[in-house]
C-alpha cells in the first residue's frame, strides 16, 4: 500500500505526468493568481477574463532535474529539446516531460540558445565555444561553425553566439553578444558562409544628442561612448521565414518582425521593456515574455490581445515566474514558458475566452468577417469592453453595410478610421434621404426672411426689436466688445484704439478671456470624436484653466518686463487688452471648428486642420502687431523682444522650479527632523 | 518498539472486535482497556475513553494516543535524520518556539531545550500544566494541555506571560511539530485553509520548495502593511491577485495509511495567528504545520511624508491580550480524512453555537449595480445601470421562465451611486426611480418570495464625496490608512473606525426600519480585519473584531442580514455565505484541492459562490458548483457594460442581462434539480479519482459523479461523458 502511494506521488511532476497519460487534455483546476489585461485604441488598459490558466509545472524530465535551462524548443511531432546549460547538454523529452535522449556533454562549454529544425537537427548557439554547434537527430555533432572569416564581418569582432535560428534553406541568423551591427547571417554552404548582418536597430538621435556631437571635436567624438544600435535580445523564426525579434530599450519598436529585406512589418501598440523571448502563435499572433515573468499577446497588426502573469516575490504561486529566457507555443495554442531560476517549464492553456478570440482571429485574418461575427460575439458576450473584438465587429458590420452597429463598435474600440468610414456612409445616406427637405427648409428659411423684411417696411412689425437691438449695441461694454471685429480688421488702429481712445476696458477683455476659455474646454471635450484629442470620460477642466491662465500670466507680464526695460511704451493694461483682443479670431473659428468637427470625416479633415491653421497664423500676426503698435517698437526691436519674453519665460519657470525643490527639501528635513523626535520620544 | 506496537494493535483489535460481540449479548457498558503508564520516554498525563495523552518533561512533548486504533501522534521529533543543527532540534523538541525581538531585531529563537529555563509541571485532573520561566530573557508564560472527550487543547492564558527583561515576544508557536512526519514516511496529508481548502501530500517533495505556506488568519493585517509594496504593470496595474484570506483558523494533519488524523481550530487569539504549513524540504525534511501566535510586530515608522527621507524600525508598544488557545479534534479510522475534518469543524461550530443553523434552500443569486459615477466637467454624473423598473421586469421575466428562487443584492442603490460611501440614510439614488419606488420594490419582491438585500459597505469612506477628516483609521504608523484603486473617478478610499462604523450602521438601521426596509447586505467589514490607530491610541485586531461582531450582532437583530465573504467569528450572524471561493491561491506546493469549506457549510448554511461572470472556464466553474452544492452567483446590469467603462467599476467588463438571461435559466434549472436531491443533506465523502473523476457522497446517500476531463470516463458502472456530472441515489 505505501509503496503503491509511494509510487503514485512521486513527485507532483509524476502525477501531472500520470494525468496527462490518463487523459491529454487533463486540466488542473486552478484559479489564475494574475489578472489578465487588455488595452484599447487609446491605450487604455482594462482588465479583462483570464486569457490563460496555469495547467502544468515541468520541473523535471524523467528523474533528471535541469539547471539554469535558458532555451528550448517544441517540435511539430510531440518533442520538447531543452538547452540545460547549467549541465552543458540538451535534453530531449516527449511531451510528457519523459526523457527520451540527452547529448552535448563535452562538447558544449556555455551554450545559451538553441533552435531544432522540422528534422530535429538541433543547432546550439555556445557562447565561450564561440561556435554554433549542429547535431543531427541522433545527437551527433555533424557541424560547428566558428567566427566567419568574411572581412564584412569585422576582424576585431569577437563571435559569442547567444541565440540562433535557422531557416528552411539551413540559413542561420544569430544573435551574438557585444556586436551590434545586427543578426549575423550565415549559410551552411562551405563550412558556413557569412551572409552579412540582417535586422539592424536603429540609433536614435535625439536633438541634444545631434548639437552636442555638431560642437565636439573629432577627439571627443571617437572618445564619447557611441550611439550603438542595440543588439536584440532574443528572436523566433516563423513558417514563412520572417524573423520576429525583440530588442530591450527600443520602445515601440521592441518588438519587430523582419521580412527578407530586414523591414519591420509590425507596429506595436505597447511594448515591453525587459523582453526575453518571442514566439509565433497558431493564428498569425505574436507571443513576448518579459524577463520577469509578463506574457503579452498581439494579433498580427501588432495590437496588445492580453498581457498576463507576472513574477514571484517568493510566494511561488503557479504561473508566476521568477526569470523567465524562453517562450515556445504549441500547436493547441498552450504556452510554455521556461523558467532559468526555477529551472522549470510552466505550461499555459488558453481558457474558452481565448479560443473564441483566436478563432475570431483567425477567420477575420483571412477576410472572412461575417463568419467571424459568430466567435466574436462570443467574446463580446463574456467581455463587452475586448478592444479587439469591438474593433473587428465594427469592420464585419461595415462590410455587411450595417453603419449604425459599425460605428457604434468602432467608437467603442477607438477605432477612428473605422468610425470615419461608417460615419461617411451614415452622412451619405442621411444626405440622401434628407437632401430635399434640407433644401425646402433653406428656402423656407429665406422666405421667411424675406417676408419678415417686407412686413417689417410695411408695418414696422420688427421695429421694437431692432430698437432693443441698437439700445444694448450702444452700451459701453458692448461697444468695447464689439471693438474686437475691428481690430483684427486693422490692428494698427486697433492698437492705437486701446492705447490712445480707451475703446476697451479690462472688463471687456476680461469677458472675452473668460469665454475664450470657455470654448477652449467645451470643444476639448465635447468636439467630434475624430478630432477628440483627450481620452474619452477623462476631464481635468481645473488644470486646463488653470494652465492657460498661467500661460497668460506668464506671456503677459514678462513681456511687459522686457517692454519696460526695453523702451517700450506699452501699460500693462494695454499689453493685457492687446494681447486678449489678438485673440479673437480663436473667438471666432472655434464655434464654427466645433461644429464642423461633428459632421465631417476623416476625408473632409482638411476642412478642420485648415481653419486651425488660418487661426492661429492670424492670432500670430496680430500678437506681433500689438507688441510693435503698443510699444512703439520697429519690427527688429519687436523681434527681439519677443525673443527676450520667450527667455524671460523660461528663466521664470526654472526658478519657480528651483525654489519649489529647495523648499520641499527643506520642509522635508524639518519634518523629518521633529518626526524623529517625537515617535523616538512617544515611545 | 515496532513489535510492542504491533502487540498493542494486534491487542487492540481483538477487543473491537469481541467488544460488540458481548456488546449485544449483554449490552454491558462499553469497556476499555486502560493505557499503558509509559510509552518509550512519555508518561501518561491523562487518559479517556477514546485517547490517552503522553508527556515527556523534556520539552513538554506530548503524544496522543488512539486507544481504538493504536495509533498516535507526537509533537517532538523522534526520527533525527542527523542533518539538523542545535536551533533546529530544539525547535523540533519543544512544545512552544517562540522569536524575540531584541533590539528591534525580531530573528532571535527560544525554546525549552536550548535555552536555560525554569519548569514547573502540575499535573491536572485531564492534563497538565506548565510554568515556564527563560531566565535568560526574563520572560515566562503558562502552557496548559487538558484531553477531552474528541481531542486536546492546548493554552497559554494571557496573564500567565510575563515580559521583565529587555526582549519582547514576538511570535509564539505552539507544538509546531504534532503530528509531523518525516519525508514520506507516512501516507497522508496536510489540510491548509487557503481558498475553499487545500492539501499538501505528506510524499518527498525532493527539495522542490524553498518556502512553505504561511497564511495570517483572516488576512493581512493592513494596519502593518508599510506602503504600497505590490508590483505593478505600468506602475498602475496590479498583476498578482492577493492569496486568498483565510477564512476559519483551522489546519489539519491527517496520516490516511495509519488511520488518524487532526483537525486543529484556533479559539482563541485567532485574530492575531498565522497558520503555517512547511512541506518536507523547506530547510528541513520534515512535514509540519501549525498556528503562531503574534504578539508584537516590528513595524517601519516614517519620519516624514516623503518616505524616501527616512525611517526606522519600531516594536509595538504593547504586546496582544488575548489567551491563546488551540482545539486538536482528533479523528480516527475511516474519518481520518479532510471529509471527516470538516465533519467533526461543522459539528464543533454547531455545538458552540458558532454558526447559525439556517435551512437548506437552493436559490440563484441574482445581484444589480444601480449607479454608477463618471468623470464630468465639474465633478461627476451619474452612470445609470439598473433602474427599479429595470429590475421588476428582470425578475418578471425571470419567473415567467421558472426561475422563481432567487436573492439579490442591489449594489450602487444609494444616493451618488456605488461608491457614495458610507451609506447612512435610505436614500435611493433619483435615477433609478428614487425611494418610493424602491421600497415598493422591496415589498413586491418580498410577497413573491425573493430576497432582495439593500448592500451596503460599511467599511470605507469616499474622500472625495463625503468629509473624511475625522473618524478615519490610522495604520500603526500613523499615516494615513488610503486604500489606493488605481482607478480614474475615485482614486482612493479610507476606512472608518469601528466606533464610527457602529454609529453610522446604527443611524442606517434606524432609517432601514423607518422605511419598511428589512434585509441588507453588508460588506467590507466581514471580510477586513485590522490593527489601527485612531486619536493617538493603538486598537489590535482583537479590539476589532470584538467591534465589528458587537456591530454585526447589532444588525442580524434587526434585519435578515447576509455578509460577504465573513470570516468564521461572523458565521453566527448571517444568513447566507455569500462570494465562497471555489478554488485555493494556487500555491506550487499545493498538491489538491478540496471543498473544505463547502463541506462543512454544505446544509446547514446556503453558499453563494463568485460572480460567474468573470470565469473563463465556465463548464468548469459549473462542475464546481455542482461539486460543492454551491448556488451560483451573477452581477447584472440592464445597460451595457461598455457604459461603466470610464467608471470606478470598469473592471466589470461583463454583466448585460441579455447576456447571461440563459445561462441564469439553464444554471438554475439544473442546480435546483440538483440541490433537490440534497437538499439539508450534508457530506459525509468526497474523493478524488484518476482521470478527473470526482465523487461525493451525501449522508442520504446521493453520490454525485463528476468529470472534469474532456473525455468520457466510466467508474463506478456510470459512464460520464467530458465536462459533464452523474446524480445517483
Amino acid at each position: 500500500m505505501k509503496k503503491a502511494w509511494k509510487k503514485l506521488f512521486v513527485s507532483l511532476t509524476a502525477l501531472l505526468l500520470f494525468l496527462g497519460v490518463a487523459a491529454d487534455s487533463m486540466k488542473v483546476q486552478a484559479d489564475s493568481p494574475y489578472r489578465t489585461y487588455t488595452i484599447d485604441g487609446d491605450g487604455y488598459v482594462t482588465e479583462t477574463q483570464t486569457a490563460y490558466l496555469p495547467y502544468q509545472t515541468i520541473t523535471k524530465i524523467g528523474e533528471e532535474a535541469l539547471l539554469a535551462p535558458t532555451d528550448f524548443t517544441l517540435t511539430d511531432d510531440g518533442y520538447m529539446y531543452i538547452l540545460d546549460s547549467g549541465n552543458r547538454r540538451v535534453v530531449v523529452a516527449d511531451m510528457e516531460a519523459n526523457l527520451i535522449a540527452a547529448f552535448g556533454e563535452g562538447i558544449l562549454v556555455n551554450p545559451r540558445g538553441m533552435y531544432v529544425t522540422a528534422d530535429h537537427t538541433c543547432y546550439v548557439a555556445d557562447r565561450d565555444a564561440k561556435s554554433i554547434f549542429v547535431f543531427d537527430g541522433n545527437g551527433e555533432l555533424i557541424h560547428t561553425y566558428g567566427k566567419p572569416d568574411h572581412p564584412l564581418y569585422g576582424g576585431d569582432l569577437d563571435f559569442l553566439p547567444l541565440k540562433v535560428v535557422v531557416n528552411e534553406s539551413g540559413t542561420m541568423y544569430v544573435i551574438c553578444e557585444s556586436n551590434n551591427n545586427g543578426i549575423v547571417q550565415i549559410s551552411p554552404v562551405e563550412g558556413g558562409t557569412f551572409l552579412g548582418y540582417f535586422g539592424t536597430n536603429r540609433t536614435s538621435a535625439s536633438l541634444w544628442r545631434i548639437i552636442w556631437r555638431a560642437i565636439q571635436t573629432d577627439a571627443q567624438r571617437a572618445k564619447s561612448l557611441g550611439n550603438l544600435p542595440s543588439t536584440p535580445d532574443n528572436m523566433a523564426i516563423d513558417e514563412k521565414g520572417l524573423i520576429y525579434t525583440v530588442t530591450r530599450g527600443e520602445g515601440y519598436d521592441t518588438l519587430k518582425r523582419l521580412n527578407i529585406a530586414g523591414v519591420n512589418m509590425i507596429e506595436c501598440d505597447s511594448y515591453e521593456a525587459v523582453p526575453a523571448a518571442v514566439a509565433v502563435g497558431n493564428h498569425d499572433n505574436v507571443f513576448v515574455a518579459s524577463t520577469n515573468g509578463y506574457i503579452y499577446e498581439y494579433n498580427n497588426e501588432g495590437d496588445l490581445l492580453f498581457v498576463f502573469g507576472g513574477s514571484d516575490d517568493g510566494q511561488q504561486r503557479i504561473g508566476l515566474s521568477t526569470k523567465v529566457e524562453a517562450i515556445q507555443i504549441d500547436g493547441k495554442d498552450k504556452i510554455y514558458i521556461l523558467d532559468s531560476d526555477k529551472a522549470q517549464i510552466q505550461v499555459f492553456e488558453p481558457t474558452e475566452f481565448t479560443k473564441h478570440l483566436h478563432d475570431a482571429l483567425y477567420l477575420f485574418s483571412k477576410g472572412r468577417y461575417t463568419e467571424s461575427k459568430v466567435p466574436l460575439n462570443q467574446v463580446l458576450r463574456m467581455n463587452n469592453l475586448f478592444d479587439y473584438a469591438n474593433m473587428a465587429m465594427g469592420k464585419a458590420l461595415l462590410q455587411e453595410e450595417d453603419y449604425d452597429g459599425a460605428i457604434r463598435y468602432a467608437k467603442l474600440a477607438k477605432d477612428y478610421d473605422g468610425y470615419s468610414d461608417a460615419f461617411w456612409e451614415i452622412r451619405n445616406n442621411w444626405l440622401k434621404r434628407n437632401l430635399v427637405t434640407v433644401i425646402l427648409l433653406l428656402v423656407g428659411l429665406w422666405l421667411v426672411k424675406k417676408l419678415l423684411g417686407l412686413a417689417d417696411k410695411r408695418w414696422g412689425i420688427l421695429k421694437g426689436p431692432k430698437a432693443a437691438l441698437k439700445w444694448l449695441g450702444e452700451r459701453k461694454l458692448m461697444r468695447e466688445l464689439r471693438y474686437m471685429f475691428y481690430f483684427i480688421r486693422h490692428p494698427i488702429d486697433g492698437c492705437y484704439g486701446i492705447k490712445r481712445q480707451n475703446q476697451v476696458s479690462l472688463a471687456s477683455a476680461n469677458i472675452m478671456l473668460v469665454t475664450g476659455i470657455l470654448f477652449y474646454v467645451i470643444n476639448k471635450y465635447f468636439c467630434g470624436f475624430l478630432f477628440k484629442t483627450v481620452r474619452e470620460g477623462y476631464f481635468d477642466i481645473f488644470s486646463d484653466v488653470g494652465l492657460l491662465l498661467v500661460a497668460l500670466a506668464l506671456i503677459t507680464g514678462c513681456n511687459y518686463l522686457m517692454c519696460t526695460i526695453n523702451d517700450g511704451e506699452g501699460k500693462l493694461k494695454h499689453i493685457y487688452c492687446s494681447f486678449i483682443y489678438s485673440l479673437t479670431p480663436y473667438l471666432i473659428f472655434m464655434p464654427v471648428i466645433f461644429a464642423i468637427s461633428h459632421v465631417v470625416t476623416y476625408n473632409e479633415a482638411f476642412f478642420v486642420d485648415f481653419a486651425t491653421l488660418f487661426m492661429f497664423i492670424w492670432i500670430g500676426i496680430l500678437v506681433f502687431i500689438s507688441v510693435r503698435e503698443i510699444n512703439n517698437y520697429t519690427i527688429k526691436e519687436t523681434v527681439k523682444i519677443i525673443g527676450l519674453t520667450v527667455f524671460t519665460i523660461l528663466i521664470a519657470l526654472l526658478l519657480a522650479f528651483i525654489i519649489y525643490v529647495l523648499w520641499a527639501q527643506v520642509f522635508d528635513f524639518v519634518q523629518s527632523l521633529f518626526g524623529e523626535v517625537v515617535y523616538k520620544i512617544g515611545n | 518498539m515496532a513489535t510492542k506496537f504491533k502487540k498493542i494493535i494486534a491487542s487492540v483489535l481483538v477487543a473491537l472486535l469481541l467488544v460488540p460481540m458481548f456488546g449485544c449479548l449483554a449490552e454491558a457498558p462499553l469497556t476499555v482497556q486502560a493505557a499503558e503508564k509509559e510509552r518509550g520516554d512519555y508518561g501518561l498525563a491523562a487518559e479517556n475513553d477514546r485517547y490517552a495523552l503522553y508527556m515527556r518533561e523534556e520539552g513538554l512533548a506530548i503524544m496522543v494516543y488512539d486507544k481504538s486504533s493504536g495509533a498516535y501522534m507526537e509533537s517532538a521529533v523522534s526520527i533525527d535524520d542527523g542533518k539538523n543543527n542545535a536551533l533546529w532540534q530544539g525547535a523540533m523538541q519543544s512544545a512552544l518556539v517562540l522569536n524575540l525581538i531584541y533590539a528591534n531585531v525580531d530573528t532571535q529563537q527560544a525554546d525549552l531545550i536550548n535555552d536555560d529555563i525554569t519548569q514547573e509541571v502540575t499535573y491536572t485532573e485531564n492534563g497538565f500544566s506548565a510554568r515556564i520561566y527563560w531566565k535568560q530573557y526574563q520572560l515566562g508564560m503558562t502552557l496548559e494541555v487538558t484531553l477531552n472527550e474528541d481531542g486536546i487543547t492546548a493554552r497559554i492564558p494571557d496573564e500567565s506571560i510575563v515580559e521583565e527583561g529587555e526582549a519582547y515576544i514576538g511570535t509564539i508557536a505552539l507544538y509546531p511539530y504534532l503530528g509531523y512526519s518525516y519525508l514520506d514516511e507516512k501516507e497522508g496529508y496536510m489540510l491548509l485553509p487557503d481558498g475553499n481548502g487545500a492539501l499538501i501530500y505528506l510524499d518527498d517533495k525532493e527539495g522542490r520548495f524553498s518556502t512553505g505556506y504561511t497564511g495570517m488568519v483572516y488576512g493581512t493585517d493592513t494596519g502593518f502593511v508599510d506602503s504600497d509594496t505590490t508590483r505593478l504593470w505600468r506602475d498602475k496595474f496590479e498583476m498578482v491577485n492577493e492569496a486568498n484570506n483565510i477564512l476559519a483558523p483551522v489546519f489539519g494533519m491527517a496520516h490516511t495509511g495509519e488511520g488518524i488524523a487532526y483537525l486543529a481550530v484556533v479559539e482563541e487569539g485567532d485574530q492575531r495567528a498565522m497558520i503555517e504549513a512547511s512541506p518536507n524540504g523547506v530547510s528541513i525534511d520534515y512535514n509540519r504545520i501549525f498556528a503562531r501566535f503574534t504578539e508584537r510586530r516590528l513595524y517601519t515608522q516614517p519620519t516624514s511624508n516623503n518616505s524616501t527621507s527616512g525611517s526606522f524600525k519600531m516594536v509595538e508598544v504593547d504586546r496582544s491580550h488575548s489567551d491563546l488557545q488551540v482545539r486538536y479534534l482528533f479523528l480516527s479510522g475511516d474519518q481520518a480524512n479532510y471529509c471527516g475534518m470538516a465533519r467533526a469543524y461543522r459539528d464543533y461550530l454547531l455545538k458552540g453555537g458558532f454558526l447559525k443553523a439556517v435551512p437548506d434552500e437552493y436559490r440563484t443569486r441574482v445581484d444589480f449595480l444601480g449607479t454608477e459615477r463618471e468623470a464630468w466637467v465639474v465633478g461627476t454624473s451619474a452612470v445609470v445601470m439598473t433602474t427599479v423598473e429595470d429590475i421588476k421586469e428582470i425578475y418578471a421575466d425571470l419567473e415567467q421562465q421558472g426561475v422563481k428562487d432567487l436573492l439579490s443584492l442591489y449594489k450602487g442603490w444609494q444616493k451618488g451611486g456605488l461608491y457614495n460611501v458610507p451609506v447612512t440614510a435610505c436614500k435611493a439614488a433619483s435615477e433609478i426611480g428614487g425611494t418610493g419606488s424602491l421600497k415598493e420594490l422591496m415589498k413586491d419582491s418580498g410577497d413573491k418570495g425573493i430576497k432582495l438585500y439593500l448592500y451596503s459597505d460599511a467599511l470605507r469612506i469616499n474622500p472625495t464625496e463625503q468629509n473624511a477628516t475625522f473618524n478615519v483609521v490610522k495604520k500603526i504608523n500613523k499615516r494615513k490608512l488610503e486604500e489606493k484603486t488605481h482607478k480614474d473617478v475615485y482614486e482612493e478610499f479610507m476606512w472608518l473606525t469601528p466606533a464610527r462604523t457602529d454609529y453610522l450602521l446604527n443611524k442606517l438601521l434606524k432609517s432601514y426600519t423607518k422605511n419598511g426596509v428589512n434585509r441588507l447586505a453588508l460588506g467590507g467589514i466581514s471580510d477586513h480585519l485590522y490593527s489601527y490607530n485612531y486619536s493617538g491610541t493603538f486598537y489590535s485586531r482583537h479590539q476589532c473584531a470584538e467591534s465589528y461582531y458587537n456591530t454585526v450582532a447589532k444588525a442580524d437583530e434587526a434585519m435578515d442580514l447576509v455578509l460577504e465573504q465573513p470570516f468564521a467569528y461572523l458565521w453566527d450572524h448571517t444568513e447566507s455565505f455569500l462570494d465562497m471561493p471555489l478554488y485555493t491561491s494556487s500555491y506550487i506546493f499545493e498538491d489538491e484541492s478540496v471543498p473544505f469549506l463547502s463541506i462543512v457549510l454544505k446544509g446547514v448554511m446556503p453558499v453563494y459562490s463568485e460572480y460567474v461572470n468573470f470565469e473563463a472556464n465556465k463548464q468548469e466553474f459549473f462542475l464546481k458548483m455542482v461539486e460543492t452544492g454551491t448556488c451560483p452567483s451573477y452581477l447584472i446590469t440592464k445597460a451595457s457594460s461598455a457604459d461603466l467603462i470610464y467608471t470606478n467599476s470598469s473592471d466589470i467588463y461583463s454583466s448585460e442581462y441579455s447576456v447571461y438571461r440563459d445561462d441564469i435559466i439553464s444554471y438554475t434549472k439544473e442546480l435546483a434539480a440538483v440541490h433537490e436531491q440534497t437538499a439539508g443533506a450534508s457530506i459525509v465523502g468526497h474523493e478524488i479519482r484518476e482521470g478527473g473523476i470526482t465523487v461525493v457522497t451525501y449522508d442520504n446517500g446521493v453520490k454525485i459523479y463528476l468529470n472534469y476531463s474532456n473525455e468520457q470516463q466510466s467508474t463506478d458502472g456510470y459512464t460520464l461523458d467530458g465536462m459533464s456530472y452523474l446524480v445517483s441515489k
